[in-house]
C-alpha cells in the first residue's frame, strides 16, 4: 500500500498567515506564530488539539519563526521588528523574560543549540548571531558572522556539535564554527541558482538538506578530513559536498524542510500548496550519490502556500504544516 | 526628492476601455468565469507612476499583451517595462503591481511580477526581490513604504469606465 | 565589493540591492541663484557635460554637477556603500602622487608642502612586513616619504600623548563632578568606526558618555596645519596632511565637518593612508624598508628639525615616544593608573585585567579599597560584539563601569582593517603576524604622559588660551537620525 498523508486536525485560531511551526522537545506541545504578531502554543486535551495560550505584546510587527529550548521551559521568537524575544515557563505561564537587540533589520530565524548553551539568529541585516547566557541570566552576543552577502533567511544548529549551518538569499549556505573563542564561518556551500530558503540536519548530523527557490531541494554530505572518497578537506575542517539534487517534484519554492530522526524521513513545505515526504532509496547501495525517493505527496495540503513543516520528535510520522490560509494542520504518514 | 530619473517620458496612447455586455452566464454562480488577461490588466492599468502625474500605461510600462493567465493552474504572469533601463522606480513599481494584485484577486492566484526581459539592468536582482514573499510581507509593515505604495495605488478621480 | 569598512559599520544599514549610484538617498543640496530673465535651456556637450544655454544671448555656460561627497553620507542615516565608492576614489595613493607631481612643475608660491605623519601601529605593521626593527622602519619611511618630496614625516604618537592627560582630566573632573547624572561610564573616542556606530545607531544614549578628547591623528592634524603652516609662513591650505593609519575608518573620521577649517577651506587631515596603500606605494616604487635604511645618511637622519614646537613628534627622532596599555593607544592603562593616583592616592604599577569568559576582547579590572569595595572599575571592550554587549548594559542601566576604552576591531587598533594581511587570507598566519605586529610595537619603552618634557610645554601654553586648547584637543558628535521622511527610495 502506497503511503499517504492524512490530515488528523486543523487548527484555526490565526487570524492572518502563519509562517512557522515547532514541537518542542517532548512532542507535547506545538508552538505558531505568524502576521499577526501572535505566538500561540497548541496541545492535545482528549482527542482534540487546542490553543492552550497565546502570547502577544512581544513583537510590533509579524513573528517569523520560532525555537523551543531543548529543556522546553523556553521559547524564543524572531520578528519582523528586528527584535528576538525570550519566553520564559518559570512561572508556570509563558511570559517574556528578555528582549534581545542588536540586529538591524527584520530578524528571519531563530533557534536553540542541542546543548542549549547557544542561541542563533539570522537576518535581513545579512549577519547570523550566536548567543550565549551570561553571569547575570542575561543573553549576551558571542559572535556576528557576517560572511553572507545578502538576507539571510534561516539557521539551523548541528544534533551534535555546536555547529551552525545557514541559508541565504545569496543562493549559498555556510557552516560556523567556535575557534578559539570567536565564531567563524569554515565551509560554503554552493549549488542552488536561487535563495536558500530553509536547511535542516540528519539525525547524526552528517548530511544537510536544503530547500530553495530554485525549485530544488539539496542533500550536502559529510566529509572528514582522511575520508575514505577521498573529497579534498581543508585543515581539520570537515567539507560538504552536495551529493543529490531532488528536482522535478515541485514547481514553486520550497519553503521548509524537517527531517525526521526517527524514520529518516525528509518532509518539505512548498509554494504549490503541497507538502510532500522523500527518504533514501537504500537499495541503490551506492554511498556517494544516494538517491532519494519521494515517499508520497499532499498535493492541495493547503489552500495557499504552505510555510512550514515539523516533525513531532517523539510521535513518529506525525507532521505539523502551517500555511499562509492561515490554518495549522496535523498529519500523519499512514500505509507504511 | 532630487530629481526623477527619466526626466521626460514618452507617453502613449491609453487602450480603448472594454465595453462589457453583461453575457447571461456572468449572473448564474454555478457558471465558472475565468479571469483572462484583459481583466488583470484592468485592475492594474491605472495604478500611478511613482514619479510622474501618469499612470503604468499611459507610460506603457504595463500593455495588456505582457500579461499571461493560467486560470486553471491560479497562476498569473505580469511583465512590467520600466521607461528607462536604469529605472531606480522598477523594485517600487513592481511592489505596486504585486500589491494591488494581492488586494484585488482571490488568494488561490500565485502571482509573478517580473521586469519585461531585457528592459533593465537589474533586472535578475529585481525580479528576485520581487519574487520574495518574506521581503513583500516585509515591505508592507514598513509604514514608510506602504505609504508611498498606497499613493502609486490610488484612484484618481478620472479613472476609466472598466475600472474596479 | 567586499567592504574594507570595520564590521561595525558594514551593519549599520542596507546597501546590497541598488548600486550605490542610484541608491543614494540624499538629497542634492541646489544653490539657489537669483532667476535669469528670459528662457534657457539645457543642452549635453560634446563632453558628456550638461550646459545651460540661454535662449535669448546664445551664451552658454556648464552646469555643475550634483556630487554627492563623503561627508553627504556620513552625514546620512543611509547605506555605508556610497561613502566606500566616494573613500576609494578620493582617499588613495593616487591624490598624494598628484599632489607630489603637481609641486614637481608649480610655481613656487603655488606648491603645496606635503607632511605625512604616520601611526605607531601602521609603522609597526610595515615594520613587520618588511622583518625590521620598529626604530628602523622609523628612519627608513621617512627617508621613503622624503625621497618623494614629502617635507616633514611625523609619529602621530607625540599627539597621543596629549590625548592621553587630557583623557585623564576629563575622566577625574567626570568622576568627581558632584552633578547628579555624571554620564559615566566615559568612553573613549579614538576609534571612529565605533564613533560613526554610536552616532548612527544609539546617539541620543551614547553620545554624552564618549569623550570629548580629539583622537591622535586629528590632534596632529590640527598642530600640523597651524604650526607648519606658521613656521612656512603659508596659509594651512597650503600645507597638504596625509596620515598614515591602521584602519579605514580613519578616513570617514578625516572627513568629518568638525575637522574642516571653514576659513582655509582645508582639512586637517587631507588624505588618510593605511599600512596596506603605503606598503602598495613601496611596492609600486619597487623600495623595501631594508634597502632604505641602508640609503640614509646617517647625519642626514638626524637633520635639523625646524619646527621647535612638534620636535617631539618627528618620526627619526632618536628617542621615539610609546605608551604601555596595548597596541589600542593605552587609554584606560593611563586614565587608571592616574585616577588611582589622583583620586585615591593609590600608585598602581600594573593593570590587571580580567578577561570576560568566551571574550577575550572584553577585559575589565577594578582597584578595590581595603574592604573589598570597588572604587574603579574599567573596561576594555574590542571588536563589535564587545561594544554590542556594552551597548546592551547600558540599555538596561546594568553597566558597572566607570570608563571603558572601545575598539571596533577584535584585538584593537594592531588588527586594524587597514594594517597588511596574509596574502592568503589565512586564520593560522594572521595570527602569527599579529603577534610579530605585537611585539614590534612593543620594542619602542613605554613612556609615562607627562614626562615629555616638549608635550607638557605644549599643553601648558595650550591651557592658556581655553578656546585654543579647545580647538586643539576637543571635538564634538551628532547623533543621527534615522531619516523618516517619505522616500521613493525606501529599501526593503
Amino acid at each position: 500500500m502506497t503511503p499517504v498523508l492524512e490530515c488528523v486536525a486543523t487548527l484555526a485560531g490565526h487570524a492572518d498567515r502563519v509562517w512557522d511551526v515547532k514541537w518542542n522537545a517532548n512532542g507535547t506541545l506545538l508552538a505558531s506564530c505568524g502576521t499577526d504578531k501572535t505566538i500561540r502554543i497548541w496541545a492535545k486535551e482528549g482527542d482534540n488539539w487546542i490553543c492552550k495560550s497565546i502570547l502577544q505584546d512581544g513583537h510590533q510587527r509579524t513573528v517569523r519563526r520560532i525555537g523551543w529550548s531543548p529543556c522546553g521551559n523556553m521559547l524564543a521568537s524572531a520578528s519582523f521588528d528586528a527584535t528576538i524575544c525570550v519566553w520564559d515557563k518559570k512561572s508556570g505561564q509563558f511570559e517574556s523574560s528578555a528582549t534581545l537587540e542588536g540586529h538591524e533589520n527584520e530578524v528571519k530565524s531563530v533557534t536553540w543549540s542541542r546543548s542549549g548553551a547557544y542561541l542563533a539568529t539570522c537576518s535581513r541585516d545579512k549577519s547570523v548571531w550566536v548567543w550565549t547566557v551570561d553571569e547575570d541570566d542575561d543573553f549576551e552576543c558571542a559572535g556576528v558572522l557576517t560572511a553572507h552577502t545578502q538576507d539571510v533567511k534561516d539557521v539551523a544548529w548541528h544534533p551534535t556539535e555546536d555547529i551552525l549551518a545557514s541559508a541565504s538569499y545569496d543562493n549559498d549556505l555556510k557552516i560556523f564554527k567556535e575557534d578559539d573563542d570567536e565564531w567563524i564561518c569554515f565551509a560554503t556551500l554552493s549549488g542552488h541558482t536561487s535563495t536558500v530558503w530553509t536547511c535542516a540536519w540528519s539525525k547524526d548530523g552528517s548530511k544537510l538538506v536544503s530547500g530553495s527557490d530554485d525549485k530544488t531541494m539539496r542533500i550536502w554530505q559529510r566529509y572528514d578530513p582522511g575520508n575514505m572518497e577521498g573529497i579534498p578537506t581543508h585543515g581539520e575542517d570537515p567539507t560538504w559536498k552536495s551529493v543529490c539534487t531532488i528536482s522535478g517534484f515541485h514547481n514553486r519554492p520550497i519553503y521548509s524542510v524537517s527531517w525526521c530522526h526517527e524514520s529518516d524521513m525528509i518532509a518539505a513545505a512548498c509554494g504549490d500548496n503541497s507538502i510532500s515526504i522523500f527518504r533514501e532509496d537504500l537499495s541503490s547501495g551506492d554511498t556517494t550519490q544516494p538517491v532519494y525517493e519521494m515517499v508520497c505527496k499532499q498535493h492541495h495540503a493547503h489552500d495557499q502556500d504552505v510555510n512550514a513543516v515539523h516533525w513531532n520528535p517523539q510521535q513518529t510520522g506525525l507532521l505539523a504544516s502551517c500555511s499562509d490560509d492561515t490554518t495549522i494542520k496535523l498529519w500523519k504518514i499512514s500505509g507504511e | 526628492m532630487s530629481q526623477k530619473d527619466n526626466v521626460n517620458p514618452q507617453i502613449h496612447q491609453r487602450v480603448t476601455p472594454r465595453v462589457r455586455v453583461p453575457e447571461k452566464t456572468e449572473f448564474d454562480d454555478e457558471v465558472r468565469d475565468p479571469f483572462d488577461a484583459r481583466e488583470i490588466f484592468d485592475l492594474i492599468r491605472d495604478i500611478n507612476d511613482p514619479e510622474h502625474p501618469l499612470t503604468l500605461e499611459d507610460l506603457r510600462v504595463l500593455n495588456e499583451d505582457d500579461i499571461s493567465v493560467d486560470d486553471e493552474n491560479n497562476s498569473i504572469t505580469v511583465k512590467f517595462t520600466p521607461t528607462i533601463p536604469h529605472c531606480s522606480m522598477a523594485t517600487l513599481i513592481g511592489l505596486a503591481i504585486r500589491v494591488r494584485l494581492l488586494r484585488t484577486l482571490p488568494p488561490r492566484f500565485k502571482v509573478l511580477v517580473e521586469i519585461a526581459p531585457g528592459t533593465h539592468q537589474s533586472e535578475g536582482a529585481v525580479n528576485k526581490q520581487l519574487a520574495d514573499k518574506e521581503r513583500v510581507a516585509a515591505a508592507l509593515e514598513n509604514n514608510n513604504l506602504l505609504q508611498v505604495v498606497n499613493q502609486c495605488l490610488a484612484l484618481k478621480t478620472s479613472t476609466y469606465g472598466s475600472a474596479v | 565589493m567586499a567592504s574594507n569598512f570595520s564590521g561595525v559599520l558594514q551593519l549599520t544599514d542596507l546597501d546590497d540591492f541598488i548600486a550605490p549610484s542610484q541608491e543614494c538617498i540624499k538629497p542634492v543640496p541646489v544653490k539657489k541663484t537669483p532667476r535669469k530673465k528670459g528662457l534657457s535651456k539645457i543642452q549635453v556637450a560634446v563632453d558628456g557635460s550638461y550646459m545651460e544655454v540661454d535662449t535669448t544671448s546664445g551664451k552658454s555656460k556648464k552646469l555643475q554637477k550634483a556630487e554627492i561627497t563623503l561627508n553627504d553620507c556620513l552625514a546620512c542615516s543611509g547605506c555605508i556603500t556610497s561613502a566606500e565608492t566616494v573613500l576609494v576614489a578620493m582617499q588613495s595613493d593616487e591624490e598624494l602622487y598628484k599632489v607630489l607631481n603637481f609641486n614637481k612643475t608649480a610655481a613656487e608660491a603655488d606648491k603645496k608642502i606635503v607632511v605625512v605623519s604616520i601611526s605607531p601601529q601602521a609603522r609597526a605593521s610595515l615594520a613587520a612586513k618588511h622583518k625590521q626593527q620598529s626604530t628602523e622602519a622609523a628612519v627608513a619611511l621617512t627617508h621613503f616619504f622624503k625621497s618623494l618630496g614629502v617635507s616633514y614625516v611625523l609619529d602621530t604618537t607625540y599627539a597621543r600623548e596629549l590625548a592621553l592627560i587630557q583623557c585623564a582630566e576629563e575622566f577625574i573632573e567626570r568622576f568627581r563632578s558632584e552633578t547628579e547624572n555624571k554620564n559615566l561610564p566615559l568612553l573613549t573616542s579614538a576609534c571612529p568606526g565605533w564613533i560613526c556606530y554610536a552616532e548612527k545607531t544609539h546617539g541620543d544614549m551614547l553620545i554624552p558618555h564618549i569623550s570629548a578628547v580629539k583622537s591622535p591623528q586629528q590632534i596632529t592634524g590640527t598642530l600640523v596645519k597651524e604650526l607648519v603652516a606658521k613656521h612656512c609662513e603659508v596659509t594651512p591650505d597650503h600645507v597638504y596632511h596625509v596620515t598614515v593609519m591602521p584602519c579605514y575608518d580613519k578616513k570617514l573620521e578625516a572627513s568629518r565637518q568638525d575637522f574642516y577649517n571653514d576659513i582655509y577651506s582645508t582639512r586637517d587631515v587631507d588624505l588618510v593612508l593605511t599600512s596596506g596603500e603605503v606598503e602598495t606605494m613601496l611596492k609600486k616604487e619597487t623600495r623595501t624598508l631594508t634597502e632604505l635604511l641602508l640609503a640614509v645618511d646617517a647625519t642626514q637622519s638626524n637633520s635639523a628639525r625646524p619646527i621647535s614646537e612638534l620636535q617631539a613628534a618627528f618620526l627619526d627622532n632618536l628617542e621615539l615616544l610609546n605608551h604601555s596599555g596595548g597596541g589600542s593607544g593605552g587609554y584606560l592603562d593611563f586614565v587608571f593608573k592616574r585616577a588611582a593616583k589622583q583620586l585615591f592616592g593609590r600608585n598602581v604599577d600594573k593593570v590587571e585585567y580580567k578577561v570576560a569568559r568566551n571574550n577575550r576582547d572584553f577585559r575589565d579590572v577594578t582597584l578595590k579599597d581595603e574592604d573589598g569595595k570597588v572604587l574603579l572599575h574599567f573596561a576594555a571592550a574590542y571588536g563589535f560584539r564587545s561594544i554590542q554587549n556594552l551597548v546592551q548594559k547600558m540599555k538596561r542601566s546594568k553597566c558597572p563601569y566607570h570608563y571603558v576604552e572601545v575598539m571596533a576591531c577584535p584585538s584593537g587598533c594592531l588588527n586594524g582593517g587597514g594594517q597588511i594581511k596574509a596574502e592568503d587570507g589565512d586564520r593560522e598566519k594572521q595570527k602569527e603576524i599579529l603577534e610579530e605586529v605585537e611585539r614590534i610595537y612593543d620594542e619602542i619603552p613605554a613612556t609615562i604622559p607627562g614626562n615629555n618634557e616638549h608635550a607638557m610645554t605644549q599643553l601648558n601654553s595650550l591651557k592658556e588660551n581655553s578656546s585654543k586648547l579647545n580647538h586643539t584637543l576637543h571635538t564634538q558628535y551628532h547623533s543621527i537620525e534615522k531619516d523618516d521622511t517619505l522616500s521613493l527610495n525606501v529599501k526593503w
